[in-house]
């Protein structure tokens, strides 16, 4: 019985706490690669988390900012359990991270940890979950199902390569059945529990409802609205900084240590209440699509993201947009730039110092190195990263979920046969 | 809608841009570092008359240089300058995370290697010379080379004589882009906009980025073309990749007989399932039962329509993966899924060395298991090193997870072992510990200047 919760936990911390506190999170981070992170090993419910830091900065009014420290994970339903989890088993831990947090309490309890866990978390404005109802679990079982089965079909004493399609899907299910510790995978995965179930179904109605209801409103509102944007956009001053060197390396030195690799970038809303408001607009409908549409494998037509996030700051002054990807960020935005550029830019155009956009949804991404250089620019340095799973590819975990489904299925000659070729 | 001509400014560009010089069969390599600048650039003068542009169809001799960005930097080339080239490049080749991004580890890490690695002399420069002859070769390196002082030669690339089989045993350099405006027609799936392998056209996003623009103070003698209003030294270039790449001959081939354990008929058909094509060039899709000479050269094909799930050529074998032909996400086959394609193409230009050791080339005797190394210069072009080169370097080949496998790099070029999945009925077969037969030695990035750009550095204080 379980979905996937986005915990965000952003905290402020006194300017002179910034590097002792990246100091212990570079410390933390530590181990044989990048996104091995010990501190997370023990919890059984955390696909990924990262931990970084905001610096203190100056909002485009003038107004200070303080510096943040940014605690996100993806965890498996219930939320609470997770909590009481991550605080027994290393509450120690998070008390070194925490510490110079304003407000952190001085006695250290259970009790008091959580509230202040509690306390900083906020809802991000959209969130992104590969495949929604998949837990850790599901993920690390499967791969081990995969695995011994890849290793019976290399075993010398059968003779499977003279079977047919269908006696063969029989043989492989047979050999599961008789390996105690693969079991499991003859019930169905649980889904997501009927009360969310529920709320989802109704959700996945109502929001088209509500914009039916509203459609008198939205016909002329929305041309209103494009005008207003366009001009907006004609107005617009996209930027040409370039990443600095030094700036580049220490993302770099993160990067490409294993498959997957983490991203996290920030930067400031552009100002007025348009572009705000626009900003909300799609990233309410990004929400939408992410828990309705682009649930099963896929975001739009980029099948590389295990978890995306966008939490918007600062009454909604910044935006922070986090993700967990397979392969270099070189094929990271060669994807966004070839096969999703109308959906970054609906919403990254309301951003400052974005290429320039038309009609919010073209140019913007498609201008390839101003695009590139925008991201590099706007990039943070993830100091802590984890990842439950470092060597699994979004696609691979998904070939492994169809195999465990095909493999207890009555299927025909045909389907065996494609069947097989999952393998 | 009728097709944008573009027309390229073939004088200005380096010859090696528009063809291999497939008719000079010797050439070398040299690599210089520079130490006196005054002297480099009196050497550059007298060498730019002897460039070969793309003008010109040569039948005797050809010369080409290219600098690293330290070379630029020694000829005079100020930082601001030297910081509108791509970061890529001027980074090099040896940063530890270009090392993750190239797979260069282990025996085939920088720090190991025979040139341009973090322990080795500077390399400032290269110098590419090829001749019709071994007697062509040498008299145009007696021409070419630098005679009064300023730059030391680090490193002589030896080339073999061109031929079209690889150390491995097979039919290499078939497939290439046809570059628009520049090399002879090609059917549209594999012609490739200019700007792709040029700097200053337009490339496949329809875009000329903005690269190599310096403020026309910056060339008062006005030798560079101008762009709005600004001296481009980049125009007509492209930036050039070197790798030094030693091949196991008889490694591959042990390998692949006990891989295969059917003698040589299983073992051959084993390696071509490898490389995607035959030894003699048809690829598996078009003739999967055995060679065909017939197909020796064929390059107008597609994986998608014939074998969509890899079972005649598997997914990961080196052609397969290294051009995939429109075969991957996001619409295998379509138009759509070619066009990303184009954004991912490279001029190979590369040469071999070493003797032939081959159990596929007839008339060889060469003992197995010598210790003289052979392989391939390997040489590419391409306007954007992070798109092109490294992503077909990291995303293609030496990605674990290429279009759905799990654990496969290329089985060819890999530096690290790794595991070769071919699909097959009923079920696939798979090979875990396929050692590496490639180490890298050497290499670095270059930057081909376009003639102009030559003479401009030459002139540079």
């Amino acid at each position: 019985v379980s979905h996937q919760v986005p915990v965000t936990i952003v905290a402020p911390l006194p300017s002179d706490a910034v590097e002792p506190v990246r100091a212990v999170l570079r410390e933390l981070a530590a181990g044989p690669f990048q996104g091995s992170s010990l501190i997370f090993n023990g919890i059984s419910t955390v696909h990924f988390a990262r931990m970084l830091v905001l610096d203190e900065a100056i909002d485009l009014d003038g107004q200070p900012l303080a510096a943040r420290l940014v605690f996100i994970s993806d965890v498996d339903a219930p939320l609470d359990a997770y909590l009481k989890e991550l605080i027994e088993t290393c509450g120690e831990v998070l008390d070194r991270i925490f510490d110079k947090c304003e407000g952190y309490p001085a006695a250290r309890t259970a009790a008091a940890r959580m509230s202040f866990l509690r306390a900083h978390m906020i809802k991000p404005a959209a969130n992104y979950v590969n495949t929604v109802g998949r837990t850790v679990e599901q993920v690390q079982h499967q791969a081990e199902l995969w695995s011994a089965i890849e290793d019976y079909l290399d075993s010398p004493d059968c003779d499977l390569r003279s079977m047919g399609p269908l006696q063969l899907h029989a043989q492989i299910r047979s050999y599961v059945a008789s390996q105690n510790g693969l079991r499991w995978s003859e019930t169905a995965p649980a889904g997501p529990a009927a009360s969310i179930r529920v709320r989802e179904a109704l959700h996945r109605v109502a929001v088209p409802a509500l914009l039916l209801a509203l459609l008198p409103l939205l016909v002329v509102g929305v041309p209103v609205w494009l005008l207003l944007l366009r001009v907006s956009e004609l107005r617009d001053k996209p930027s040409d900084e370039r990443p600095g060197e030094e700036h580049v390396r220490k993302l770099t030195a993160l990067e490409d240590h294993v498959v997957q690799n983490q991203f996290s970038a920030l930067g400031y809303v552009k100002p007025g209440l348009l572009r705000r408001a626009t900003l909300s607009f799609i990233l309410w409908l990004v929400d939408y699509s992410t828990r309705h549409v682009f649930n099963r494998g896929r975001l739009a037509d980029v099948t590389t993201i295990h978890f995306a996030r966008w939490i918007l700051l600062d009454d909604k002054k910044r935006m922070l947009f986090v993700s967990n990807y397979d392969g270099s960020l070189e094929s990271y935005m060669d994807d966004f730039i070839d096969k999703v550029a109308w959906g970054l830019n609906a919403v990254f155009s309301n951003g400052v110092g974005y290429p320039r956009t038309y009609w919010l949804f073209g140019g913007g991404a498609r201008h390839e190195q101003d695009f590139k250089d925008y991201l590099r620019v706007h990039q943070l340095p993830t100091e802590l990263w984890y990842s439950a799973y470092p060597h699994l590819s979004a696609v691979n975990i998904f070939n492994n979920a169809a195999i465990r489904d095909g493999l207890h299925a009555q299927l025909d000659e045909g389907q065996a046969r494609q069947w097989l070729r999952r393998l | 809608v009728a097709a944008q001509t573009v027309s390229v400014e073939r004088a200005d560009v380096q010859g090696l841009v528009a063809r291999g010089y497939g008719r000079l069969k010797e050439a070398r390599f040299v690599l210089f570092r520079i130490d006196h600048p005054a002297g480099a650039r009196d050497w550059l003068n007298t060498l730019v008359p002897m460039l070969t542009s793309a003008a010109d169809e040569p039948e005797y001799r050809a010369v080409n240089i290219a600098f690293t960005a330290s070379g630029a930097r020694k000829l005079g080339l100020d930082h601001d300058a030297v910081g509108r080239f791509a970061l890529e490049f001027r980074d090099g080749m040896t940063s530890p995370h270009r090392s993750r991004i190239l797979g260069d580890r282990g025996d085939s890490g920088p720090e190991r290697w025979a040139w341009g690695g973090p322990g080795n002399p500077e390399i400032d420069a290269v110098l590419l010379v090829y001749g019709r002859s071994k007697v062509a070769l040498a008299e145009t390196l007696g021409r070419a080379a630098p005679r009064h002082g300023g730059v030391t030669e680090i490193v002589s690339l030896q080339t073999a004589t061109l031929t079209a089989l690889e150390h491995f045993g097979f039919h290499d350099g078939i497939s290439q882009p046809a570059v628009e405006g520049l090399t002879p027609r090609c059917a549209p799936a594999n012609t490739v906009k200019v700007g792709e392998f040029l700097l200053g056209y337009p490339n496949e996003y329809g875009l000329v980025p903005d690269r190599a623009l310096l403020d026309s103070q910056a060339d008062p003698g006005g030798l560079l073309p101008r762009r709005a209003g600004r001296a481009d030294l980049g125009r007509n270039g492209s930036y050039l990749v070197l790798r030094e790449l030693v091949q196991d001959v008889p490694g591959f081939w042990g390998f692949v007989e006990r891989a295969a354990s059917g003698g040589r008929s299983e073992a051959v058909r084993l390696a071509s399932k490898m490389v995607g094509r035959w030894p003699g060039g048809a690829p598996l899709v078009a003739a999967p039962e055995h060679d065909d000479p017939t197909l020796g050269d064929h390059n107008d094909f597609f994986y998608h329509l014939a074998d969509p799930h890899g079972l005649l050529c598997p997914k990961g074998a080196h052609v397969r993966r290294s051009n995939p032909r429109g075969s991957l996400a996001p619409e295998p086959g379509s138009d759509r899924s070619i066009a990303i394609g184009k954004r991912h193409r490279i001029l190979r230009r590369g040469r071999q060395f070493g003797t032939w050791v081959s159990p596929l080339v007839p008339d060889v005797d060469a003992p197995r298991g010598d210790d003289e190394a052979r392989g391939l210069y390997f040489i590419c072009l391409n306007a954007n090193l992070a798109r092109q080169f490294e992503f077909i370097q990291h995303t293609w080949l030496n990605n674990p997870k290429f279009d759905g496998l799990y654990d496969d790099t290329d089985p060819l070029v890999s530096t690290a072992s790794t595991t070769f999945t071919a699909l097959a009925e009923p079920f696939r077969e798979r090979i875990t510990g396929v050692p590496s037969f490639v180490t890298v030695r050497g290499g670095a990035y270059f930057f081909l200047p376009g003639i102009r750009a030559v003479r401009y550095l030459a002139s540079l204080e």
